[in-house]
């Protein structure tokens, strides 16, 4: 993924895209309808002009169209595909170029041909689990531009969705509606959706060198934080996705910036220091399953005593979630190493934050977060997340000696 | 109000045509319906005057790229006014500013004044 194709429209126009197929196929519209948009989606997403989805028709053994777009009448087409040639391409989750004349295109024998004659350039198998439940196929961008990786990436999770689709109402005409199927299912969905956020995340990532894997941490920290302090499942499954994407708005910050490890000019402060401004606004224009994902990517960088930015709130006025997210975040870049320093320690990073108590950060969320290190060093708890993620050991005698000069509650 | 695709105006054999304010779902087909019919009739120019639409999302270029051909395939022009920033990012993103001719205002599209091309409605 280049610079230059991961552009802050593009990846919002695409972001969007992929909510609104997530929205759509879980949709309660008519079917054909509900498969007729996402093929639009995933055409305009490419700027094809010619596009088709197949479905495998077990009566005749063979994959018929059941949308298209700019290639007439196509009702009469069918794929065939033998038994273990199927098999083989269920293996494969990337796109097939099928300009390509090597394995695993050659894998579609005569139906090739018959995606030929349809002008199809790129075909993306339809999976769930080892099914082949059919194919997407479009043509070359209208604009001539070339397949990236990005696109290749963005096909598939597309295709994912619609697989999804396709599956559940196969299930419901088959009568096999279940509620345990659907709940699978729905886990399913959300999964992709998690999958979705996290190469974003990872994008964000990408642009800084040195914070690599810092939205995921963040995203477990939290989690594990507001998990301790009560929050309910759905509250937790909001914090982790605004973890994930708290810094999406670095993605607008010049690269250079964010990497520099000499102090930073007014001016590129000024520059880095908006990332929260611009991530609440990009994000306040998807519909998210989960409450307060903007206003917690906005306000991370606030602190209690109102010196932080953008909007110099209090402790009141701070939404809990962004009080977590500003320690989790500040904690993973002290343990980490950055342009301008090495890491902290365990305990330096900790001083740091008894240092700053009730200036930056907030008791309420420092003490639950001291707490949960607790359990996990003790092995209170089946998963401990943020102690495997710090780069030393710790054990429970060290650890109280470090807590011990902390404020009382 | 939302008008719904039968806001059209004839000049010569131009057809200026008005989307809806969106183009975000596949009742934009009818869009393409619309024009269709224009060409079929004998028109060779089509006007898209997009002053009125706030959104076109993906499944909106897609309709948008199925007039494109349909009037190519014709031998006729296609041309669009009337944009808004947000519409020209769009396009821009998916590639298509660099194939087609885009107007400031209709007049300028329908008067077919190259030098007025590239632009997009700041106001
Ligand atoms: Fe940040």
């Amino acid at each position: 993924m280049t610079e230059a194709e991961l552009s802050l429209e593009k990846l919002l126009f695409n972001l969007s895209t992929l909510a609104e197929l997530g929205e759509e196929i879980t949709s309660p519209k008519d079917f054909t309808r509900v498969v007729k948009s996402a093929l639009y989606m995933v055409m305009g997403s490419f700027s094809s002009s010619k596009g088709a989805i197949f479905q495998f028709d077990g009566d005749r053994g063979s994959f018929e169209p059941i949308a298209s777009k700019g290639l007439g009448d196509i009702g009469g087409v069918r794929l065939k595909i033998g038994a273990n040639a199927t098999g083989e391409l269920v293996k494969y989750k990337e796109p097939l170029d099928l300009s390509s004349n090597a394995y695993p295109v050659t894998l579609l024998g005569t139906a090739r041909e018959e995606l030929r004659k349809l002008d199809a350039r790129m075909l993306s198998c339809l999976t769930v689990k080892d099914e082949l439940l059919g194919f997407i196929a479009i043509n070359g961008k209208f604009s001539g531009e070339p397949f990236t990786q990005y696109d290749h990436q963005l096909l598939s999770v597309m295709s994912q969705h619609i697989s999804f689709s396709l599956h559940s109402h196969s299930l419901l005409m088959k009568l096999m509606h279940k509620y345990t199927e659907n709940k699978n299912l729905y886990d399913n969905l959300r999964r992709i959706y998690y999958d979705t956020i996290h190469a974003f995340a990872a994008a964000i990532d990408a642009k800084d060198s040195y914070t690599r894997g810092h939205s995921h941490r963040v995203s477990a920290y939290s989690a594990v934080l507001a998990r301790e302090m009560g929050w309910n499942n759905d509250e937790v499954e909001g914090i982790r996705i605004a973890g994930l994407l708290h810094d999406i708005g670095k993605i607008a910050v010049d690269k250079t910036i964010i990497n520099k490890a000499s102090p930073l000019t007014s001016y590129e402060c000024r520059e880095l220091n908006s990332h929260p401004v611009i991530g609440y606004e990009i994000l306040s224009k998807i519909k998210f399953p989960w409450k307060g994902i903007p206003m917690m990517t906005r306000n991370h960088h606030e602190k209690v005593d109102g010196s932080g930015y953008p909007d110099r709130l209090k402790k009141g006025d701070i939404p809990i979630g962004a009080r977590i997210m500003a320690l989790v975040d500040a904690f993973d870049a002290m343990t980490t190493d950055r342009p301008y320093r090495p890491r902290l320690s365990f305990k330096e990073a900790m001083d740091e934050v008894k240092d700053n108590w009730n200036k930056q950060f907030d008791p309420d969320v420092v003490y639950p977060f001291i707490s949960v290190i607790k359990k996990e060093v003790r092995r209170e708890v089946d998963n401990p997340t943020i102690v495997p993620l710090l780069q030393e050991q710790l054990d429970s005698v060290t650890l109280n000696r470090f807590f011990e000069g902390f404020p009382r509650a | 109000m939302v008008k719904r695709y039968n806001n059209f105006k004839e000049v010569g054999d131009t057809v200026v045509l008005y989307p809806d304010n969106y183009i975000n779902d596949i009742e934009g087909e009818k869009l393409e319906e619309l024009c269709t019919s224009y060409l079929e009739r004998g028109f060779k120019k089509v006007v898209i005057d997009f002053s009125e639409t706030d959104l076109i999302n993906s499944i909106g270029v897609s309709v948008l790229i199925g007039m494109i051909e349909k009037v190519r395939d014709r031998k006729g022009n296609i041309l669009f006014s009337g944009l808004k920033q947000v519409n020209y990012d769009v396009f821009s993103i998916v590639g298509l500013t660099k194939h087609i001719m885009i107007f400031e205002t209709e007049e300028d599209a329908i008067g077919g004044n190259e030098k007025a091309a590239g632009a997009v409605t700041t106001a």
